[in-house]
């Protein structure tokens, strides 16, 4: 079951090429600006949110951070869909984040397999249904927080093409859908890429752009079968 | 006080009985300065310098029966006495300013802090003294009756005081109503801060708060009393109370209660002259958001908290999520919990 050290024994596979690395790298490091930045805000009162605002330079100083990782993750995501609609058009790789009715049995099965009722938990393609609910997620969340932190940057222009309760309105969805964001990450993302006990402690497959033949043969078979040309045997393990 | 009634108390039985409450001191100084009511001399300036002193009125007054003349006076200990070159009476004002910090010491390093004396080092002979506001002879308790303190002020700051008059306040002290504040209320009586630097309008929630959040007090007057809460939670209070005791100067970010409400001319929301009856909002929405057209003001919700009545996408949309957060981190931590068990299961 060991990976050697070196190499020896141990064949790996790109599963993220180049420009996916990098933008796995500049969001991580965007979000946590816009955390450390956002949550401060929400949480005003706290001593720990005045402490770091002060040491920030001021709420006026963190305000411009914020809008600056704010306009980062803006332009991040639409080179995103630019890039995916393209790539997808283009035919040289498929949908593979589309969800389809495969996912819902996926995660029905991987259930009942958490609860003793499977013998296996489901066997999945190149993401399953857990990444997928994280990515789908985070698209959702992202264009939430994009369209309402420009209405707050903007709050005079937004009341000249709708009602004035936008603004408001805005500001609440902010504020809940940037704590949900925290909260998911720190909790989901974190047990998923860290505490998960297949990867404990630090999966760097999204930094290194490799993944072993093994975990792939464990965590993605249909993939790896897809690749390797041959039909999948059977469920993962 | 134990001093006081002491003093009270040897003034009673020392008093000469031609000035009853006046110490038997004073009377070779009232010899001459108590007999004579055109006794005066003429300053270099050309200004005419009363030297007489009404036993009465410093009788009556809270050092009537305690303070002799050269405790203040304390050049004064012999006769004659020699003259000071003073030019105007503003001079002799200016010069016998600090006798008062001997017995009042807090009050005196407050106004160190206050704009009053700022005034005053760099020059400004009409900055505020001591007896500017609290008379000399007749020093009578400064807040009785409370209308007196606006008045105090209004010898120097006539056009504000104007305004002050016919706003919600003003009116109501005028009427003898104890409730609303005067001047020294808002500005504090010593240390008064200078206002023009924005500080005093960043801390408006906590000043107009001290009332606006008592339940006995506006309870008087139909007045809710979650107008500073609603302020604080929404984004203006959020900037000014972090901006708020900030040293430096900065941008100010953040509406204070004053911005919008006004700052002498407060009126009701319901008059037509107040800057936040809704037919003015756009306006005084304009003062800080440019740009701000009729629909604007719409986002700030007037103090309310969201409700499917007042503002009901405001109220839908935090529905939503105190839904939403919760579901989603139970089912995360349930589905993580399930994973670990089965893996434990499984070994």
């Amino acid at each position: 079951m060991s990976e050697g050290s070196n190499g020896v024994g141990t064949s790996y596979l790109l599963r993220f090429g180049p420009a996916q690395r990098v933008e796995h790298f500049v969001t991580m490091v965007d979000f946590v600006g816009l955390v450390a930045t956002g949550l401060p805000q929400k949480f005003y009162t706290a001593r720990w949110a005045q402490w770091l605002i002060g040491n920030l330079g001021g709420i006026d100083t963190v305000r411009w951070i914020h809008r600056f990782f704010g306009i980062v993750l803006l332009v991040a995501v639409v080179v995103h869909l630019a890039t995916a609609f393209r790539a997808i058009l283009s035919r040289k790789v498929g949908f593979t984040m589309a969800v389809n009715k495969r996912d819902f049995n996926d995660a029905v099965q991987t259930l009942r397999y958490y609860l003793g009722l499977e013998d296996h938990p489901a066997a999945f393609d190149r993401y399953d249904y857990k990444q997928k609910w994280e990515y789908w997620s985070l698209m959702i969340g992202n264009v939430i927080m994009i369209l309402s932190g420009l209405t707050l940057m903007y709050p005079a222009f937004v009341a000249r093409l709708g009602p004035g309760e936008i603004i408001p309105a805005a500001k609440v969805a902010h504020s809940n859908e940037g704590l949900m964001a925290f909260l998911v990450i720190t909790i989901w993302h974190i047990f998923n890429a860290h505490l998960h006990p297949d990867v404990f402690p630090f999966d760097a497959s999204i930094f290194t752009g490799q993944i072993s033949r093994e975990r792939m043969e464990h965590e993605h078979p249909l993939e790896l079968a897809r690749i390797e040309g041959r039909e999948p045997g059977g469920h993962g393990h | 006080m134990s001093k006081r009634m002491l003093l009270a108390l040897a003034v009673a039985f020392l008093a000469a009985p031609a000035w009853a409450e006046i110490p038997a001191e004073q009377d070779s100084c009232l010899g001459c300065h108590g007999s004579d009511p055109s006794m005066s001399m003429d300053l270099p300036g050309g200004e005419k310098l009363p030297l007489h002193v009404d036993q009465a009125a410093f009788g009556k007054s809270v050092h009537g029966d305690m303070l002799r003349c050269t405790d203040c006076h304390t050049d004064k200990t012999d006769y004659p006495h020699d003259s000071k070159p003073f030019k105007t009476r503003r001079d002799v004002t200016v010069a016998y300013y600090e006798q008062c910090k001997k017995c009042h010491f807090a009050n005196y390093t407050k106004t160190l802090d206050g704009v009053h004396f700022q005034l005053a080092q760099k020059g400004n002979q009409q900055a505020a003294l001591c007896v500017d506001c609290h008379g000399s002879h007749a020093i009578g308790r400064p807040a009785e009756p409370r209308t007196r303190v606006s008045q105090t002020c209004s010898n120097c700051h006539k056009q504000v005081f104007d305004v002050y008059k016919e706003s919600v306040h003003g009116k109501a002290v005028t009427q003898g109503n104890g409730d609303v504040p005067v001047c020294t209320d808002c500005h504090h009586a010593h240390d008064v801060a200078d206002p023009r630097a924005g500080a005093l309008s960043l801390r408006t929630a906590d000043i107009c708060g001290r009332c606006h959040t008592d339940p006995k007090l506006m309870k008087r007057y139909g007045l809710s009393t979650n107008v500073v809460s609603s302020y604080l939670s929404d984004f203006h209070g959020m900037a000014a109370s972090l901006q708020k005791g900030k040293k430096g100067k900065s941008d100010r970010l953040a509406a204070g209660c004053t911005d919008c409400h006004g700052v002498h001319d407060i009126q009701k929301p319901s008059d037509p002259r107040s800057s936040v009856m809704k037919s003015n909002l756009v306006k005084t929405c304009g003062k800080c958001h440019a740009g701000a057209t009729a629909d604007f003001p719409k986002a700030w919700m007037s103090h309310y908290e969201p409700s499917l009545k007042k503002s009901p996408l405001v109220w839908t949309v935090q529905l939503f999520y105190y839904v939403l957060i919760p579901f989603i981190l139970v089912s995360l931590l349930v589905q993580i919990a399930l994973h670990l068990w089965r893996v434990v299961v499984n070994r």
